[in-house]
């Protein structure tokens, strides 16, 4: 059988107190000011995560001892108002190319001084039913999907 | 930070089964070890250390103890991991709006 079930997207927004061109920025060229190194896919300890600010520019993270790790490559680039990623990362939370659910950001100006964004996670069904569901849920939050994460993390910061 | 210990604690593969035991509902001891390729002592010691934790909460029933998954220990851990987005965004927000307040005030 090849029928593909879709699998429900998870929709995130958040209303940012900054004009549309300032959080366009922030999100992009500034990802390695914010970004929660904890949720990082490649090798630990993280010393920086960055996005290249173009189409087809990567979401790196760059670890200690400088090897890089593609998260993530950039195809829609529509500064400011939207940007789509392929999410190259696996449902064990590896790296890997191969993967292809999508992230679509979408900035929309809520007057002069603030910012409207609107991310969506979807096409998870493309990693296959299974591996997709579980992405699903660890992106959207939820028990049991992140146990093993519980467990990297756990294991980690132990050592 | 209570989520830490949690984590600490559910890195041990017998005493996440354990764990992963109780989500079906309290049960006593005995109920628990059944099957589990640990001794029964050793399942109350991985008992005692959920508990410690505050994942895992136990009353007397007659002579046996029961345990079952502490809610509100549970919501600590999940309030930490719910929402990679939801996290990322809120994070952003707030380096989006502290860096143009910055600039304002120049």
């Amino acid at each position: 059988m090849n029928d593909v079930a879709v699998i429900a997207p998870v929709r995130k927004t958040v209303r940012v107190k900054a004009p549309i061109a300032h959080a366009f920025e922030v999100f992009t060229s500034g990802l390695t000011r914010w970004w929660p190194f904890d949720h990082g896919v490649g090798k630990k300890p993280i010393q920086k995560v960055l996005m290249e600010p173009r189409l087809g520019g990567r979401w790196l993270e760059i670890s200690e001892d400088g090897t890089q790790t593609s998260v993530a490559t950039i195809t829609h680039w529509e500064p400011p108002h939207r940007l789509v990623m392929i999410w190259q990362v696996n449902a064990q939370w590896k790296p890997d190319p191969a993967m292809k659910s999508e992230v679509d950001v979408r900035f929309a100006a809520d007057g002069p001084d603030a910012t409207r964004v609107e991310l969506l996670h979807h096409k998870f069904e493309t990693m296959g039913a299974e591996a997709g569901a579980s992405m699903r849920k660890d992106v959207d939050g939820g028990w049991p999907g992140l146990i093993e994460r519980f467990v990297q993390e756990a294991e980690r910061s132990k050592s | 930070m209570a989520y830490a210990t949690a984590l600490a604690v559910l890195a041990d593969p017998t005493r996440r089964k354990v764990f992963e035991r109780l989500r079906a509902g309290p049960r006593p001891v005995n109920a628990l070890a059944a099957g589990l390729p640990v001794s029964r002592p050793a399942v109350s010691q991985h008992l005692k250390a959920l508990k410690d934790a505050g994942l895992v909460e136990e009353r007397s029933e007659g002579v046996r103890r029961i345990y079952s998954l502490k809610r509100e220990g549970l919501m600590e851990l999940r309030a930490w991991l719910d929402s990679f987005w939801g996290d990322a965004l809120e994070a952003f927000k707030l380096e989006a709006e502290k860096s143009h307040n910055a600039r304002g005030s120049k």
